[in-house]
């Protein structure tokens, strides 16, 4: 007698109804659970929240992306398929229907695919988290260029009305070596618009030591252009390269560097760049809350940063371990004491975005928050200039547009 | 799984020694099994209990309900205070106990050693002594344990509030009582007691098998037992030498993890989760063993695919040494670093699936009976296949900076734990109880445990995902409001476990009062290994003439 139950038997078995509906119910948990709540609040958690945090930087899309469009569907599929396998198995094979029981202990075919498969499906997960876990630890060193130098650019070469030249200086292994490594933007009353590639612009002289971007039109009066180029590409991009728009974006080599240091039972916070002050942020205590609702999520002081420009985190903890984390960034870096670590974020719109210390470290290890708060340049500045007052340093910039919300900040 | 010898030949007066010679100086595996059951029954309630306080707590914001046990006398600022650490030492003493003195007790000590030589057929344990010291040095743990509970941790603070990792500096220089001595000396008792326990099972496996059981012929619980014996001898030495450094850190001036003499925290953090990752295989295998007796036994049908089964337990056990750090995704490790322990762990999920799929392909084509055993062996299968695919989900470090030491990864490895490795001991209870008391389970309390159990620690920890995700860290007193309803909805998840656990004890008590006898086997055509070929409850000595196996 053949004992054995071929593969093909077993899915035939499977009703077509049944592989639609749960197609069906695994489309919505996946849609609930995955996607987040619209947030009132710029950069927290919604009360019955189901998802992920709304994301404030690149990377976070990113994350989102990772999330639920390949982890998501795996967890639901997987969960799933063993959850229809069982209620099979309770209603086809208990005793009463199914009296007699098989003897088949073996079955090759089906062995096989359930061994092959998890292992396509876990290298598909895989090719979308390695280069999401290097977007996330590479610190950026893309490069802004501009027609004038300033802070935050240098200059391209203007070979003539429609060629520029950048050199392509990066480090060994991340010189420019394809398209996707150089975006070009024209910048005219106050838009900024970025040019499509070979429609627009053409490139060469990529892997050699000077790039040339030739545009097929020249630039207009009162359009200037702007050139990003590097290797650090952030940002969801084209799922497969089907579905989607492509989000991402070469992020710029960073031009903020923030000194963290963990302790019992706080935050403290430098600018080495903007005058080397130093403040400490506490948790704001219920009583001195404006808003009651941001209780344990208020510090004391935020740190404030400028939209759309690259932040480094260098970070140490001062007698325990503690860790930094900003959910809506999709950061989170320890802070232990005897060592240095570095993260880095580029939020890409303005808010305040909250985090919490995420390693225990002691009674008040829940009361030691952190905000962030990301304004326009000139806010930023006016902000460093009030912390450099408060600290006897002169104005770095010369701004005179105050922050008034910033009355808080400016203690 | 082969067994065709009987055991129905009368035995004879069996020597049974004195009540105090025979639960205190014990030889017999039977009895050091039950001594574990019992102790492991203990401590889940005392576990239980804390994880009670931890979620009564957490149920709405603010520091409510702690605060209530903290010294009244005492200014409401220094009361607050007192709560604050309360809360920590719960959680840090709710993973010890659950995981030392529960869940390893009950699977290894309790059924391990039951079930083991009665399933090879051997008359006991390799080094039946050397067994019961096992189970005294666990007393002795966790008599250290709770002197450490009770004794001043930081300040006039009592107890260790830095979670079961025990992590420098917070446990060296920050903790100056003698609560963490004595919880370092209770771990390495513990160690110990592990350690010849491991010692005992591989020599009693790999020597002692009844004439004709080769390897590939020995049931897969004695498998699962084997390799968790490896990966007990092979892990907890490197614990016990990273709590001792922790200890020679604290009391004889050495600067492993002191950072200002030299040393390194994360140090530390590499030793103990070198142990700590296999640990948690050590913790789910046994289990695996029990699941893939009782989907047999209620199938009616052989294990599918006996021996992918034990090599993906090989698999798993091997590859759980090389996956470790990817509970230290956030410590600064080197992006390369990262992507290795992502792509090693993802690896775990093979052979994990191939166990799940072999028990559903046992159960296909099968004539299943759904006794309580197989309730809970059902709700293991689907429940741990759910925890399963959120660590891989976590296995990836790119998302793991945002989910780490939030409730994503509690809500992860509960449903591992307390709806995997507790739901298999829960399973295995009701499958060997006859056979273990020679009286049968009451049915019906043993049906509400079930079902109050499976609703009740889903509701708890299923929408800790949903926190975690929105971002709650984890070992926290207090939230902010935004995380209220997840936190209130499982909080009445735990009270619809505590009714499931009342079940369990009520059913007990029932049980005995009703005393039904118990069959030797109570299963069927189902259950082929040798324990059912003995009566209910086994003679003192089990065996009259040794079983051959053909």
């Amino acid at each position: 007698m053949d004992n054995h139950m071929t593969g093909g038997t077993i899915l035939k078995k499977m009703p077509a109804r049944l592989f639609g509906g749960l197609m069906t119910v695994g489309l919505a948990l996946m849609l609930g659970t995955g996607f987040a709540v619209a947030n009132p609040v710029d950069g927290g958690p919604v009360d019955g929240g189901l998802g992920l945090q709304e994301a404030a930087t690149p990377f976070m899309e990113q994350v989102h992306q990772f999330h639920n469009w390949v982890l998501m569907p795996v967890v639901i599929g997987i969960s799933l398929l063993v959850m229809v396998l069982l209620l099979i198995v309770i209603f086809k094979f208990n005793s009463r229907a199914n009296p007699t029981p098989a003897k088949f202990s073996h079955n090759t075919l089906v062995e096989v695919v359930w061994t092959g498969v998890p292992i396509l499906i876990l290298l598909f997960v895989a090719v979308f988290s390695f280069p999401l876990l290097f977007s996330a630890d590479v610190i950026p060193d893309g490069k802004r260029y501009l027609a004038q130098e300033t802070e935050l650019a240098e200059t391209f070469t203007s070979k003539s009305d429609t060629e520029f030249v950048i050199a392509n200086d990066f480090s060994e292994h991340r010189r420019l070596s394809s398209k996707d490594h150089v975006e070009v933007f024209v910048l005219s009353n106050g838009e900024r618009r970025e040019l499509a590639y070979h429609k627009e612009f053409k490139l060469s002289g990529l892997k050699t030591d000077e790039v040339t971007i030739a545009l097929n039109e020249p630039l207009a009066a009162g359009e200037e252009l702007e050139i990003i180029a590097g290797r650090s590409r952030v940002g969801a991009k084209k799922f497969l390269d089907l579905f989607g728009t492509d989000n991402s974006q070469i992020v710029v080599a960073p031009s903020i560097n923030i000194k963290v240091t963990g302790f019992q039972w706080g935050w403290s916070y430098a600018y080495p760049d903007e005058g080397d002050f130093e403040f400490n942020a506490l948790i704001k205590k219920k009583e001195d809350l404006d808003d009651a609702s941001l209780y344990l999520f208020e510090p004391t002081k935020r740190i404030v940063v400028p939209v759309n420009e690259t932040v480094r985190i260098l970070i140490n903890g001062r007698e325990v371990i503690h860790s930094w984390a900003v959910p809506a960034f999709g950061i989170k870096i320890d802070a232990v004491p005897g060592r240095i670590n570095e993260t880095w974020f580029m939020a890409n719109r303005e808010g305040v975005y909250y985090g919490q210390c995420s390693e225990i470290c002691g009674k008040d290890h829940a009361f030691m928050p952190i905000a962030v708060e990301v304004v326009s340049r000139e806010e930023y500045q006016a902000w460093v200039d009030s912390e450099r007052e408060f600290a006897g340093l002169e104005p770095k910039y010369t701004n005179t547009i105050k922050l008034a919300a910033n009355a808080d900040n400016a203690q | 799984m082969a067994g065709t010898a009987t055991n129905t030949a009368e035995h004879h007066d069996d020597h049974v020694p004195s009540f105090f010679v025979r639960w205190f100086f014990s030889t017999n595996h039977k009895d050091i099994g039950t001594l574990y059951l019992v102790f492991a029954i203990l401590a889940g309630v005392i576990g239980g209990a804390m994880s009670g306080l931890i979620r009564m707590e957490l149920m709405d914001p603010g520091v409510t309900f702690l605060t209530s046990f903290t010294d009244q006398n005492l200014p409401e600022a220094a009361q607050l205070d007192a709560a604050k650490n309360f809360y920590n030492v719960l959680i840090t003493y709710h993973g010890l106990i659950m995981i030392f003195f529960m869940v390893m007790p009950a699977l290894i000590g309790g059924f391990g050693n039951w079930f083991v030589p009665l399933m090879i057929g051997a008359p006991d344990m390799a080094f039946p002594r050397m067994n019961n010291i096992s189970f005294w040095l666990y007393g002795a743990s966790a008599f250290l344990l709770t002197l450490s509970y009770f004794a001043p941790g930081y300040g006039e603070q009592l107890g260790f509030g830095g979670g079961w990792v025990l992590y420098p500096p917070l446990s060296t220089e920050n903790i100056t009582g003698p609560s963490m001595d004595l919880l370092i000396l209770s771990l390495h008792l513990a160690g110990a007691s592990s350690i010849l326990g491991a010692i005992n099972f591989i020599t009693t496996i790999f020597n002692m098998r009844a004439p004709g059981m080769t390897l590939h012929k020995m049931p897969l619980f004695a498998w699962s037992v084997l390799i968790t014996a490896f990966l007990l001898v092979l892990s907890l030495p490197v614990l016990a030498g990273g709590i001792t450094m922790l200890l020679t850190d604290r009391m004889f001036n050495t600067a492993f993890f002191d950072w200002t003499a030299g040393g390194d925290p994360i140090l530390y953090q590499h030793l103990f989760w070198f142990f700590g990752h296999p640990e948690v295989y050590i913790l789910i295998l046994p289990g695996f063993g029990v699941i893939s007796h009782i989907v047999s036994t209620f199938s009616k049908k052989p294990i599918f695919g006996y021996l992918g089964m034990a090599y993906a337990m090989v698999a798993i056990g091997f590859v759980g040494f090389i996956v470790w750090a990817h509970h230290m995704y956030t410590v600064g490790m080197s992006v390369n670093m990262k992507a290795y322990f992502t792509a090693a762990t993802l690896v775990i999920a093979v052979p994990t699936g191939i166990k799940v799929f072999s028990w559903i392909a046992t159960m296909w084509g099968g004539s299943v009976e759904f006794k309580i055993p197989m309730l809970w062996a059902i709700g293991f299968i689907f429940l741990f296949t759910i925890g399963g695919v959120t660590g891989v989900v976590l296995a990836n470090a790119g998302i793991d900076h945002a989910l780490h030491d939030t409730y994503y990864v509690v809500a992860h490895f509960h449903y591992v734990l307390s709806l995997g490795a507790v739901f298999a001991i829960f399973a295995a209870w009701y499958y060997w109880f006859e056979k273990m008391y020679g009286i049968k389970y009451n049915v019906f309390f043993a049906g509400a445990h079930f079902w109050l159990m499976f609703i009740g620690v889903n509701i708890i920890f299923m929408p800790q995902h949903f926190l975690g995700l929105q971002g709650m860290p984890r070992r926290y007193v207090d939230y902010n409001e935004a995380f209220s309803l997840w936190n209130h909805v499982s909080t009445w998840g735990y009270l619809i476990t505590l009714l499931g656990v009342l079940a369990f004890f009520v059913g007990i008590a029932a049980s005995v009062l009703q005393r039904r006898k118990g069959v030797a086997n109570p299963w069927g055509e189902g259950a082929t290994t040798l324990e059912w070929t003995l009566p209910s409850p086994p003679p003192f000595h089990s065996f009259n003439e040794l079983p051959k196996i053909k």
